[in-house]
């Protein structure tokens, strides 16, 4: 059904808009890569690699929000590693695909009228979150990982709500899109051309005699799998040490830096310089316990040592995995005579930041291997890397490794 | 087909002219509408409830602006982009140089903070440790030589 006033338009202009009811490829759209079966297999990748973001993106909101009715396990020590790990690279896998399947699709974005009936406007509304949501998460992503901040908000704060709405968004187009994606993935892919099947359609839709050149609809897959992949052989090495010496544009290198290590805020950015060295130094255990403590660095230095080898697994998605030796937090506990059930607080002495401090629940602090290390792969702490000492615990963020420990409070 | 002597069914018609009732909005259509609006308003719930750190004045910039920077600027520009393709590069060989520069794009968007080393911080050695214009120069120049190698093969096979 044509809508009067649209007939008055220039036909020139009347070819750059679309019907939303036709197939993708029509008026002047007519690559043969706009194709139903290549944007259901495009949509269906991004909602599984959104889907993985989001839900190792909640887990990492959980660690950094500890909530009393879902403590966070002190084990598979390597679990952060791996989960923060697949986040990164997924959110980096999804950038070629959002990117080709939002050219796959744009011929709607020019759909003229722009809204049919009721549900095609419930559905276009959905798409100011789909796309905005989608094109947000990634963005803030791949510059938050390249610590590139060019707005006012919080990165986490913003990147966590966001994915609730992208999410959301996402839902609602799978079920918009659901019988169009079977019918496109489900049918035989070898079919004659529209005009075959249909001559009134295919003029319109698929002009007789196109010349098939350029990328094939096989070869689009491919090159969206092939920078997809590029893009993670490139970086992955920085938390898979393996590929370290592919990750050419990896925004760490997992063995470069003090001790052979990189750090993400260093003693002169925490401003712990002269505080870290000073020989008024204490570690101080306090709290709920029946006798606090306040030790000097030669006397951490001759508590019972005890040596692990566990990862340090950054919320940027590069980790590296060290020889850590240092006094067991629940030995400290022990000595001052706290009740093992009890939530630990560790505070740094930088005198501000948000991640000054961090908690440990009963079983996070009860862990044989959570400890304050003193030694890194069996030297003293370099002070970029948290001397005198710092918190090492497994399954845990980076930023909750709290440097430069100064108090243990029993909560 | 295994048997030789089948006569050839008609394949079934897949792409038939959209009756009307290919786009009426069945159960499935308005349930997930449903449950995804209330994720969504999850979201902005969370984004207003915390205001202080989300600025949803400045985020909406960057939300509302990614998509229309995508979807009025830099698709019409692809899109462009493509036509003017067609016409310089011929058909047998377009493929290659299409896969090449989209692989070329996309690196260079990605590399792009790095290689402007917005995030670079100071009395952190550690930070952006590489000389990210060579590495990305590096990584491009092998896509163009396996797309050279490409063009070669193709060049050899008859047309």
């Amino acid at each position: 059904m044509r809508i009067p006033s649209l007939d008055r338009l220039p036909p020139s202009f009347r070819r750059l808009t679309t019907d939303s009811d036709l197939p993708l490829r029509q008026a002047a759209y007519q690559s043969p890569l706009r194709d139903e079966r290549l944007a259901a297999y495009l949509g269906a990748s991004l909602a599984i690699l959104f889907s993985v973001c989001f839900v190792t993106g909640l887990y990492s909101h959980l660690q950094q929000n500890p909530q009393s009715w879902l403590p966070i396990p002190a084990r598979p020590a390597g679990l952060y590693r791996f989960s923060q790990g697949l986040h990164v690279a997924a959110g980096i896998a999804s950038v070629p695909v959002l990117i080709a399947k939002l050219w796959l699709i744009w011929p709607r974005f020019v759909a003229l009228p722009p809204v049919k009936r009721a549900s095609h406007l419930v559905e276009r509304i959905g798409l100011f979150p789909l796309v905005g949501g989608g094109i947000f998460m990634a963005f803030s992503g791949v510059a938050n990982i390249a610590q590139w901040y060019p707005w006012r908000f919080s990165f986490t704060a913003s990147h966590f709500w966001m994915a609730w709405v992208t999410m959301g968004a996402i839902v609602a187009h799978v079920g918009a899109k659901w019988a169009i994606s079977r019918r496109a993935l489900t049918r035989p892919s070898r079919r004659p051309p529209l005009a075959d099947a249909d001559p009134v359609l295919g003029t319109v839709a698929e002009p007789v005699g196109a010349e098939r050149t350029g990328l094939s609809r096989r070869g689009l897959l491919g090159t969206v799998a092939a920078a997809s992949g590029l893009l993670n052989l490139t970086t992955i090495g920085q938390t898979f040490r393996p590929l370290r010496r592919l990750a050419l544009l990896a925004p760490r290198d997992p063995a470069r830096g003090p001790q052979g290590y990189p750090v993400n805020r260093g003693a002169a950015n925490a401003g712990v310089l002269d505080l870290a060295r000073s020989p008024d130094f204490r570690l101080a255990v306090g709290g709920r316990v029946a006798t606090p403590l306040s030790l000097d660095h030669a006397q951490l230095l001759a508590l019972p040592a005890h040596d692990t080898r566990l990862p340090i697994a950054c919320v940027e998605g590069w980790s590296y995995s060290a020889g850590w030796q240092g006094v067991r937090v629940r030995d400290l506990l022990a000595m001052a005579g706290a009740d093992p059930d009890r939530t630990i607080m560790i505070e740094s002495l930088e005198p501000n930041g948000v991640y000054r401090t961090s908690t440990l629940n009963p079983g996070q602090a009860a862990d044989r291997d959570t400890m304050l290390a003193t030694h890194l792969d069996g030297e003293i702490l370099d002070i970029d890397h948290g001397f005198p000492c710092r918190l090492i615990a497994p399954n845990r963020p980076g930023v909750l490794q709290t440097k430069w420990v100064t108090k243990v409070t029993v909560l | 087909m295994t048997d030789p002597d089948e006569v050839p069914v008609p394949v079934p018609v897949p792409e038939a002219r959209p009756q009307p009732s290919d786009h009426r909005a069945g159960p499935a259509f308005w349930v997930s509408a449903v449950l995804g609006w209330v994720v969504i308003g999850v979201g902005l719930r969370g984004i207003f409830d915390h205001s202080l750190d989300t600025r949803p004045a400045n985020l909406a910039k960057f939300v509302v602006g990614g998509a229309l920077l995508h979807d009025l600027i830099v698709a019409p520009l692809v899109i462009l982009a493509a036509v003017a393709l067609a016409r310089a590069v011929p058909g047998r060989f377009r493929g290659i140089v299409q896969a090449a520069l989209a692989v070329t794009g996309l690196l260079a968007v990605f590399s792009y903070p790095l290689v402007r080393a917005y995030g670079l911080a100071a009395n952190n050695p550690t930070s952006l440790p590489h000389n990210y214009a060579l590495n990305l120069t590096v990584v491009l120049g092998a896509v163009w030589a396996v797309a050279a190698a490409a063009l070669i093969l193709r060049l050899r096979k008859p047309a």
